[in-house]
């Protein structure tokens, strides 16, 4: 399989893996459900912290449509429209700061880890770096 | 001629292999996204208590109740062992708890996480609904614990007015929350639903007084010492180890 047939792949599903992510995070806010949050404990206080939501928009709804422009940019890459991966780079670029900046709220203004916050992180982080392996390739 | 009839038959097949083309990803997004959604709504309706599967589980946390470890956390909040303590801020021994609460943390840094959950008693203190209420609204600000500590610490001051919304306003102007803000979320429909969700779970485990606590989601009955207390959760930790 070509390198960028494998990165494309990858990326789709870590994106899947992602949308499952959000949306079941936005699903708990506007259902309000018990959040099961094993690892890090803190997901109550990050979820119902101001920073939470932006201008009454849940966090959780922008990582929904994140991860469903970077599976379907991902998709059309995978089926020979390999340019539209340089638009996903530059959402994907973007998305990597918005987790930085989120990584930052709940380690020193929340004081407090959200288990489906920090799988996001870990996908976006995944995300950049096969972005940035597929440009370092020729191919694409 | 044979020449320009194949470049007008490739001019309108164009269209329809760059259709055919889009159709692939289209419908291969289509599918990721509608498998994403199922697995998440399934996921979701594994946590709810509105479905059949927990509703039957809730029905049976009527008699073995269980104590959820979530709510306003201090200490090591991934720790294995978790106090839960239901309080009143009206109440005068929950007053009195702090200490014993904040001795055993300092105690246990590394080993306990301790949560407080909200249980009012408005039958006997008419002021302790507004104050859960206003203690979580300055949680929406993350002040909760520092709004905690004025609520008990200054409880002399509010118990026996009719209006002790001026007070708790004064508190938010000294913690620096948006005092405009604070005012609006204590009549939040939200915070209500929580504070009674945290009732209806001490409810649930047979809270009968304040304050109760919970060590890994089991009562702590007739312990008659701080020392008896602090010994219990050094067991719960050894336990949990």
């Amino acid at each position: 399989m070509r390198k960028t047939a494998w990165i494309t792949a990858s990326i789709v599903v870590l994106a899947f893996i992602g949308l499952v992510d959000a949306t079941y995070v936005a699903l708990h806010s506007s259902r309000g459900f018990l959040l099961p949050c094993g690892l890090a404990g803190g997901c109550d206080q990050v979820l119902n912290s101001p920073y939470a939501s932006v201008r009454g928009v849940p966090v959780a709804w922008f990582g929904m449509a994140f991860y469903m422009t970077t599976a379907a940019c991902a998709l059309f890459a995978w089926f020979g429209f390999e340019q539209v991966l340089r638009l996903s780079f530059g959402l994907v670029s973007l998305a990597l700061g918005f987790t930085a900046y989120l990584v930052y709220l709940q380690a020193i203004v929340i004081r407090a880890f959200c288990d489906y916050c920090l799988l996001s992180a870990v996908l976006v982080t995944l995300i950049f770096a096969l972005h940035l392996w597929s440009r370092c390739g020729a191919r694409v | 001629m044979n020449r320009s009839s194949d470049e007008k038959s490739r001019k309108i097949k164009q269209p329809e292999v760059a259709s055919r083309s889009l159709a692939k990803p289209l419908s291969a997004l289509a599918v990721l996204v509608v498998v994403a959604l199922i697995a998440a709504m399934f996921l979701a309706r594994r946590s709810s208590p509105e479905t059949p599967a927990a509703a039957s589980q809730n029905v049976a946390s009527l008699q073995k109740p269980v104590i959820t470890p979530e709510g306003w956390s201090k200490g090591n909040l991934s720790a294995k062992t978790v106090l839960v303590e239901f309080g009143d801020f009206q109440c005068p021994s929950c007053a009195a708890a702090r200490t014993k609460v904040d001795n055993a943390l300092k105690k246990f840094e590394k080993d306990l996480k301790v949560v407080f959950k909200e249980f009012p008693m408005p039958n006997i203190h008419r002021n302790a609904m507004v104050a859960a209420q206003a203690a979580e609204a300055a949680g929406k600000q993350l002040k909760f614990w520092e709004m905690y500590e004025l609520l008990f610490s200054r409880q002399n001051e509010w118990v026996n007015v009719p209006d002790p919304q001026t007070f708790f306003l004064k508190y938010a102007a000294e913690l620096q929350l948006d005092v405009e803000r604070f005012r609006q979320d204590i009549l939040d429909g939200d915070i209500r639903n929580k504070i009674f969700r945290d009732m209806l779970e001490g409810q649930v485990a047979q809270v009968r007084s304040v304050p109760s606590f919970f060590l890994n989601g089991q009562m702590m009955q007739g312990v008659k010492s701080d020392t008896e207390f602090e010994e219990l959760i050094a067991q719960a930790i050894r336990t949990a180890q």
